[in-house]
């Protein structure tokens, strides 16, 4: 049983068990999902804005 | 190498006339002074993002910063979440919106006139301006020395020849065709890079057995730490060093810190918020820029951590050993030794667009820091196009200059440098540039004083990486560091960056205490 649990943790974080890379990698690839995300929701906002 | 050294020169030389052609396309559209300078503010948002990420992103994140991944391990990768968390997120949202509007509202066309308009201020367009002279071409010594190394191990080419001409070629069109095109041949190296690293984390993964398997053989090499790395903190390649060690230190403030907050003060990607027309360009960019950044840093620092699996497993040594115990080697040393042929022509041309995109628009910052605004404080007249194009010429000679003098494994140690200075000096003046309706010119120069003299002094006497090599620690009070540890290893920035913040809350609180006011005679 603690076998089976220790390899779905390993398969679930893709082999790596130190949570602090787990949590690096998640925040990495979590900040640009949220870079498309806003890019998708602001797409046609501020065009008509020139700055003067 | 393996590679058909024909078949090498010939896809470069398609590549070359590609940078040409498209150099060429810049010079015809360069007509006016903000054509050269900003672009004529007509940048497409894709061209803005790839060119953004293109800059940011030099040999020195995949080469520099992957080998200290396979030095340091995978904690790199906070490197990646700040990167893409502020290096484009917040960088553009909080601080890309607002200096276009700032820069399009004063025609500001460099950072330094951005600054020195905002506060009315020539010493701060001055100042901005002689950090940027003084400051950049280490930064881009570097990236000229990793280009040329590049070259020199590539195409047989003999280094000085390859430093020259790898300048030479870079300097052609940056001079030529100003920004316009820097940003287009940046889009392409861009677009290049993308392939290049998409293929290397693919091929990694496939070389190693799979995803979950090459992470757990990583893991597994915990054993195998040497006891040097051991007693700093290292506790393996797929896990962070202990916490306080001093590897952890070096990680955190140096690495993660100095590079991850140093970017947003970085002259040469700040420009490029001012190239665009509208806001909307600058939301699309960030659709781009995200992933972008991502696929290039996240994916150095996997493959970079990965390639002790890779070295163990083929020559019973670890990468740093395999690659002659030069950081900087031990990316292409991997890429020559386990990639198939025409991959290792395709992530060289990646690298080498690497440094190109980053090379040509620190000529082009460097060159208007003096053939602009220098030019423009000194004279009290906007100056012509053909005295930026000479004030370019002037560093870039000056640059190739300083590559001739710079110790081995300096390609990241240089970025960090580079990233510190910048952002201790410039960034609290420039977020209150940006975010104060009223902003104060005496607490913006005292926190730009501030930040630039605390980030010399503690990287001339304290911080010993940097404090040992200068020798002037050792010459005026006979140690290479005043401080013990763990100040030694201990980031320039850490210190130097918050003291600055402070020096300019400071100065607003006393001037909002006397009821002065923040102007200072021009």
């Amino acid at each position: 049983m603690v076998k089976k649990l220790n390899t779905a943790r390993c398969f679930l974080m893709f082999g790596i068990t130190d949570i602090q890379i787990v949590i690096g990698y998640l925040l990495a690839i979590g900040f640009a999902l949220a870079c498309i995300v806003y890019g998708y929701v602001n797409w046609h906002n501020g065009g008509e804005d020139h700055g003067s | 190498m393996a590679v058909d050294p024909l078949t090498l020169v010939a896809v470069t030389a398609v590549y070359l006339l590609m940078v040409i052609g498209l150099g060429y396309i810049g010079y015809k559209k360069t007509k006016e002074h903000d054509d050269y300078l900003v672009a004529g503010r007509k940048i497409h948002p894709v061209v803005l993002a790839l060119s953004y990420g293109a800059t940011f992103i030099s040999t020195s994140a995949i080469v520099g910063f992957g080998g200290y991944a396979a030095y340091l391990g995978m904690g790199v990768i906070w490197l990646t979440v700040l990167n893409v968390g502020i290096g484009i997120l917040l960088a553009f949202v909080i601080f890309g919106k607002k200096t276009r509007e700032i820069g399009h509202r004063l025609g500001a066309v460099t950072f330094p006139d951005l600054m020195g308009k905002q506060y009315s201020s020539r010493f701060i367009q001055s100042a901005s301006s002689v950090i940027i002279i003084i400051g950049m071409p280490l930064y881009t010594a570097a990236i000229l020395i990793g280009g040329a190394r590049f070259i020199e191990t590539t195409l047989n080419v003999p280094y000085d020849s390859a430093l020259i001409g790898f300048a030479a070629i870079v300097a052609a069109y940056v001079i030529l065709g100003g920004l316009i095109a820097v940003m287009y041949t940046d889009a392409l190296q861009g677009g290049i890079m993308l392939v290049g690293m998409t293929l290397l984390l693919l091929l990694t993964y496939i070389h190693l057995g799979g995803v979950v398997e090459a992470h757990t053989a990583l893991q597994a090499l915990s054993d195998q730490i040497p006891a040097s790395l051991a007693a700093g903190g290292h506790t393996g390649w797929a896990s962070m060093p202990a916490f306080a060690s001093p590897i952890w230190l070096t990680l955190i403030t140096s690495i993660v810190l100095g590079v991850g907050i140093g970017v947003l003060a970085q002259p040469q990607l700040i420009v490029r918020f001012m190239t665009v027309a509208n806001t909307k360009a600058i939301h699309r960019a960030v659709a781009v820029g995200g992933p972008f950044i991502l696929m290039m840093t996240g994916v150095a620092f996997t493959v970079g951590a990965l390639t002790n699996v890779y070295f163990i497993k083929t020559q019973g040594q670890l990468a740093l050993t395999a690659a002659g115990g030069n950081i900087d080697s031990i990316i292409p040393a991997y890429i020559n030794a386990s990639m198939p042929d025409l991959f290792v022509i395709i992530f060289m041309l990646a690298l080498l667009a690497a440094a190109m995109s980053t090379l040509s628009s620190l000529f082009h910052t460097m060159g208007t820091a003096v053939g602009y605004d220098l030019w423009t404080v000194i004279r009290q007249e906007r100056c012509s196009m053909r005295v930026t194009q000479i004030g370019t010429v002037v560093m870039i000679i000056a640059s190739v200059i300083v590559a001739y003098g710079l110790p081995g494994s300096i390609i990241a140690r240089a970025t960090v440098m580079f990233m510190g200075l910048c952002a201790s000096a410039f960034l609290p003046a420039y977020i209150h540039a940006l975010y104060s309706t009223r902003p104060s010119t005496r607490a913006a120069i005292i926190s730009l004083v501030v930040g630039a003299a605390v980030w010399f002094i503690w990287t001339a006497f304290v911080h010993l990486a940097e404090s040992k090599p200068l020798g002037l620690s050792g010459l005026l009070f006979g140690a290479d560091a005043v401080l013990g540890m763990p100040w030694q290893v201990v980031d320039p920035l850490v210190i130097a960056l918050p003291l600055s913040f402070v020096a300019l809350a400071g100065v607003l609180l006393w001037e909002r205490i006397a009821g002065k006011s923040g102007d200072v005679p021009a």
